[in-house]
Order: structure tokens, then sequence, then C-alpha cells
């Protein structure tokens, strides 16, 4: 079957790599102070994985040959953990982009990725957006889970903005800010905790992004929760419109329950498929998502999330798991089946 | 409602069987209230300097009659919604036909005091909760209000406190200083534990908002209670808690219940893939919440097809485990006639009304009624 993979990573094995994009007051900076790439190892230490790949060649060798895999959007996490120097975010943010692609994308159709920006100034985050937000390669604009502010924030809404004006769609990827508690309750002691904690604060995004109303004000805002899990969507919908239902005039500008905006705007990856085996139950869950139509296909390639997705197919007809493996991404990134034919909508 | 006749020294008593339990009630004690416990300095120093927590209704304002009932204001002069024993007893005891309630008074909860301050403070809570309330309604049960930042002052309250079975339960917060699964705070759960008090984590205490920010509306921070305690949750199965005190009991309070079986899919999904990050963990994390973990239901989930929190509820195997409150006197009580979905069935529907909390408390299955 045709499958759209929406979750690969690639990542410079060095900021040397980066050099070429940077300017020469940055790469004084990088080399005298010892700034090195450091794989997100809070993120993906040895022990959940191998190192994303830092070239074409590694890349086609290792994902693209994959049987059925048209298109790939690529992510690099390298900028989440950009320090809190918001030039150096808004600089390295834009030789991401650029090695990306350089490395990548020039060199493979099937090829697509996300753009990154700052992740602390909003206004360098537009400023990168006008500058290559035109590629059409670039299909969304890559934020991390964990944040300062939530990212439904109205400090945040003129990134939404550059990116409709140019037809991207938002991504919200697990991990990020490295240096303070990454969990709603603070700082975790082991590594289970911090992983299964992206999924925690994709929660509070959620809530965010409809509280505010970003969604009335963006109508065709997608917002795709990568590497954050999806089981735990019917309970947080179902209080959520409970206690909409209570305080709604907080939050006047909504003119749906919340459970709908969530259904219409927000996409997740399959990476991780945190799921029951049991099939009973893997089939009340699918009724209680209302349907697998909120699912994207991703390998999540080089992480290991567990056998969850395999599962998962097993329960879904012919037309649910094309939907997965193939139309959901489609539509939401305006893809075709020919690579060489798509193009964004 | 079954009545039985029993002659007891000649003078009959009727008793009743019990078939409800409320697990989560507020009583709310005006600072004057408390003052009158603490000693002359702390007394000074509260009327003069006030507490240091930052107080939460300050910057979430509750979007609906201040958080609270319209109908729960006393209107008695110093009185505040969930003050006054008498009109609780008249709006919730009564009026449903409430056998036993248990309260948990959050005074305490958003506790960054001084040491000494704080162990006063939780000392007058529970000594106001004995004398005003506990003694004023049989039916009425407390739970242990203690300096939970302080763990060796919190273990002296529980300790002052164990000797009087009345309080059925020791009192935290679900937000605190640190992880509520650091071992900062084991030495509150063993002595609960010892002394057979499950340890009751409330929603609330002082929520600092980490991970994804400060939201901007109540609405988000209402919802996400329940996401602190899923986090909290987390910390306390891979922390080792449940293996360093093998007795201990945990009532998650105020906080959803749905979430229990996705929250296990995925710690139960990791456990597997990573076992050598936390040795501590003999088995499944799902195996230790079905063993140590209890849930109020308010506020409960409440899902269009009211049968797929039947099924939440046996996806996350807490049938047993699961406690019906209303939150009285806050705004969004949950009604004891009305909470609990049609489709469910009567034999769950007793367990949470009733079975399971008497079952937890070791609560007395029949009640004299005067």
């Amino acid at each position: 079957m045709d499958a759209i993979d929406c979750d690969v990573h690639c990542a410079p094995d060095s900021y040397e790599a980066l050099f070429p994009h940077l300017s020469e007051y940055w790469r004084q900076y990088i080399t005298e102070a010892g700034i090195r790439v450091n794989g997100l190892a809070h993120a993906y230490p040895r022990g959940v994985g191998a190192t994303a790949p830092s070239t074409y060649e590694a890349l086609a060798d290792r994902v693209l040959d994959r049987r059925g895999v048209r298109f790939v959007i690529l992510n690099c996490l390298t900028g989440f953990e950009t320090h809190r120097n918001a030039y150096f975010g808004a600089a390295v943010a834009s030789a991401i982009n650029d090695w990306v692609r350089e490395e990548f994308l020039a060199r493979d159709e099937g090829l697509r990725a996300s753009l990154v920006v700052s992740t602390i100034s909003p206004e360098d985050a537009v400023a990168e957006i006008e500058r290559v937000g035109e590629d059409r390669r670039f299909v969304q604009v890559l934020l991390p889970v964990r944040s300062d502010l939530p990212w439904g924030h109205k400090n945040n809404h003129a990134v939404f903005a550059a990116a409709r004006e140019r037809g991207l769609q938002v991504a919200l990827h697990a991990w990020g800010r490295a240096g303070k508690a990454p969990t709603p309750s603070g700082f975790t002691t082991t590594y289970l905790e911090d992983y299964v904690g992206n999924q925690s604060i994709a929660q509070g995004q959620v809530l965010s992004f409809v509280s505010e109303g970003v969604f009335e004000r963006f109508p065709d805002l997608r917002v795709v929760l990568i590497e954050c899990g999806f089981a735990w969507l019917p309970p947080l919908l179902w209080r959520f419109d409970k206690d909409w239902k209570g305080v709604w005039r907080e939050v006047p500008w909504l003119g749906r329950r919340p459970s709908e905006y969530v259904r219409e705007h927000f996409r997740a990856t399959t990476a991780p498929a945190h799921l029951p085996r049991d099939p009973v139950l893997l089939d009340q869950l699918l009724e209680m998502l209302d349907g697998p139509g909120m699912l994207t296909y991703a390998s999540d390639y080089p992480h290991e999330h567990g056998d969850g997705l395999a599962g998962l197919l097993d329960r879904l007809g012919e037309e649910q798991r094309r939907s997965v493996m193939w139309s959901t991404a489609a539509e939401l990134y305006g893809l075709a089946g020919n690579p060489a034919a798509s193009s964004r909508a | 409602m079954s009545h039985v006749e029993v002659r007891s020294g000649g003078a009959p008593v009727t008793k009743r069987g019990v078939e409800l339990v409320d697990c989560d009630v507020h009583a709310q004690a005006t600072e004057p209230m408390l003052a009158q416990y603490l000693s002359a300095p702390a007394r000074r120093l509260l009327e003069r300097y006030g507490r240091r927590t930052p107080r939460v209704t300050e910057w979430y304002p509750r979007a609906r009659n201040a958080g609270m009932r319209v109908d729960a204001w006393p209107g008695k002069p110093g009185h505040i919604w969930g003050s006054d024993p008498e009109l609780m007893r008249a709006q919730l005891l009564d009026e449903f036909g409430i056998d036993y309630a248990v309260l948990e008074v959050l005074s305490g909860q958003d506790c960054y005091d001084h040491p000494d301050f704080a162990a006063e403070w939780n000392h007058a809570i529970n000594q106001w909760q004995l004398e005003e309330w506990l003694s004023f309604d049989p039916r009425l049960r407390g739970t242990i209000a203690v300096p939970h930042e302080y763990p060796a002052l919190a273990v002296a309250e529980i300790e002052r406190r164990a000797g009087d079975e009345r309080f059925v339960a020791v009192l935290l917060p679900a937000s605190a200083a640190e992880q509520l699964g650091s071992p900062k705070y084991w030495p509150i759960y063993e002595a609960a534990a010892a002394y057979g008090r499950p340890v009751a984590f409330h929603t609330g205490g002082y929520v600092d908002h980490r991970g994804p920010g400060y939201p901007s509306y109540y609405l988000e921070y209402h919802v996400g209670n329940g996401i602190v305690m899923q986090s909290q949750l987390a910390s306390m199965v891979a922390g080792g808690m449940f293996e360093a005190v093998p007795g201990l009991r945990v009532v998650l309070t105020e906080c959803g219940v749905a979430w229990a079986a996705a929250l296990q899919w995925s710690l139960d999904a990791a456990w597997e893939l990573m076992r050598d990050d936390h040795p501590r963990l003999e088995r499944r994390p799902s195996e230790y919440i079905r063993e140590h973990v209890w849930f109020t239901t308010q506020p409960i989930e409440e899902p269009d097809d009211p049968k797929q929190l039947v099924w939440a509820i046996e996806q996350a195997g807490i049938g047993e485990r699961l406690l019906f409150a209303t939150d009285y006197p806050h705004w969004d009580f949950d009604s004891p006639k009305q909470a609990l979905p049609r489709v469910m069935d009567a034999s769950l529907r007793r367990a949470i009304l009733c079975e399971n909390a008497l079952e937890l408390y070791g609560l007395p299955r029949e009640r004299a009624v005067p």
C-alpha cells in the first residue's frame, strides 16, 4: 500500500555541517563556546534508537527504499535546543532550513520537510516563514510541544498568520525546551516519565489552541501532533466539552463545542501508538475516536515505539487503512499520488 | 432504604444500611476561623503579613459564580461558601441521603509557608475540622491536612490524628514543589500506610504550569487539572513509590477518571520498550495502578454516548476502585442522582456509590439514624 511517512528525522552530525549557512559571527560563537549537536540526548538517548541520518545517502539507504513509501516528511529537531539566545535560535533555524533544502529536498522529489523557526521569538519565526515559506517543499511550521507559553496564545498568532498565507500547516513535535521542568508536575527522574510526559504536554497544547480561538481566526489551519500519541484524545475531549458548557463565557469566541474544533483541525501521527492489545478494547477506542480519521502514518525513523501501529492497522478496513497510510496526509499536505505531479493545496 | 430496628439496652435504635458515600466535600475555613487555633506569634504573623502562597484565583478567576454553587452562600456574618456545617447538612447530607461524606479542607494545600507556620496552620485546619464538623454530624469523616513540603512535620501531624478513626485519610495536593512520586514525600506515605490511611491527592495546590507553560483561561486550567494528575501518576509509578511503600493506597481526587486507561497503555508500552531505564519497576505500570490507586468520580467525563464512559472505566480496570464524589459546594457539583450514566449496570453503580468507599475507608455498613 502507498504511504506517506509523516515523521522521519534528519539531523546534522555537527554544527560545522551548518557553517556554510551561518555568518562568521555565529561560526566563531559556536567554535569558541564549544557548542555541539548532541542529538537531543535527553530526548533520544542511546537506549531508544539510532542516530538520525545526516546525509541524503544515509537517508536513502535506511528509509527511502521502504516499500510503498512515496513521500517522506523530514523533521530536523536540532533547533529544539538552541539555548535561550533568541538571535542564535533564529540563525540556527535559518541554517537548518537551508541545509535541509540543499542536503535532502534538492535531491529527491519524494521528500518534503517541516520548516523550522525560532521557538523563542514569534517575530523571528515570522521572518523565517517569510524567507523560505514560499518553497513548496516545506509543508508545515515545526514547533516543539514544550513551550514557555502555550502555543495557542495570542502572542503566537502572527506565526500562524504567516504560515497560512503561504499554505503551510503547523506541527507540534514531542520534546524541546531542555532546561525547564518537562511535565506539568515538575522535573522527572526517569526517561519513562519524560517520554510519556510529551502526551501530557500535548493535551495542554490542544486546550490552548482551541480555547484561544485559533481555529476561528485561522479556519483552514491544521495542527499536527507528532510523536505525542493519540489514545488520550477521547477522555480529554469529554472533559473539555463538559467544562466548556459551564464556563463558555470566558471564551466567547468559540462558536462550537471544543471537541468539534479538535476533530476538524488536529491530526496526530501514529508513532507512538500505545494501544491496548485486546482487540475488543482497540475497537472501543476506535469508536471513541470516531474512527481513525485524525491519524496519519509515521515511522518516526530512527526511533522505536513498539508494535502498536501493526495492531491498529489490523483492526481497520481497507478504506480506513488507506486513510491512515495515505489519504489523510495527502489531503493535509496537498500531495498527489505521483511525487513529480504533486503540489501543495 | 432498609431500616432495621435494633434493641440496645432497652432503647430502640434505628439503623440504616449504607447506600451512598460522598468522597469529596469541601469544608472551607475563613482565616479568622483558623486563627483561633494558632499560637500568638503565628496569629500575629498571619494578621500582619499574611501567607506567602500566591492565590491561584487571582490569575485564573473562576469563570462561574466565583467557583461556587450560587445557593451555597450561607448569608451568615463571618461565613463563606462551605464554612457553615448546618447549610452543608441541609443541602448535601439530608437532601441526597448521603450516609458518609469525606471532608477535604483545601486551605493548607497551596502551602508555601515557613515550616513553623505551615505546621501550625495544618494543625489548625484539623482542629477546626474536628470541632466544627466531625463533632457536628456523625455522617462526616475528615482527612488529615499536613504541611506536605516538610515531611517530618507532616508525619508528626499524622501521628497526632491517627488515633481518631473519623480521620479516614491523609490529604495532599496534586501539585507540589517536587513531583509527588519523589522520595522526598515517601515518609508521609509510609506514615499513612503504617496507620492504615490512604493518601488522597486533591486537584490543586500551587500549580506552576511547567510543560506547556501558563495557559490563559480558567477553562484550560480546570481541564488541565486532569492532565496534571496524569503526570503525577506517571511520577508515582515510575519513581518506584509503590515498590517502596507496598501498603500504600492513594486516591486521586477531582481529576477525572476516563484518562486512566490511555495512561496505562502508554506507561505499559514504554515500560516494555525501555526496561533498564527503571530497574526498580518489577511489574507493569498498570499492575501498580490497579493495585494501589483509587479515583473519585467528580468531575466525571461526559461522552456523547454514555456507554463509552463505562468502557473507559472497564478499560482502566478501576470499577472496584472508583469512588463517588459531589465536590460540594463547588460550581461543578455532580449530583448523586444524575452523575452516573443510566447505562451503567446496577452492580457497578452500587460499587461506585458506596461499596468501594466502605471497603477503602473501613466504614461501617450500617449507621444509626437519629
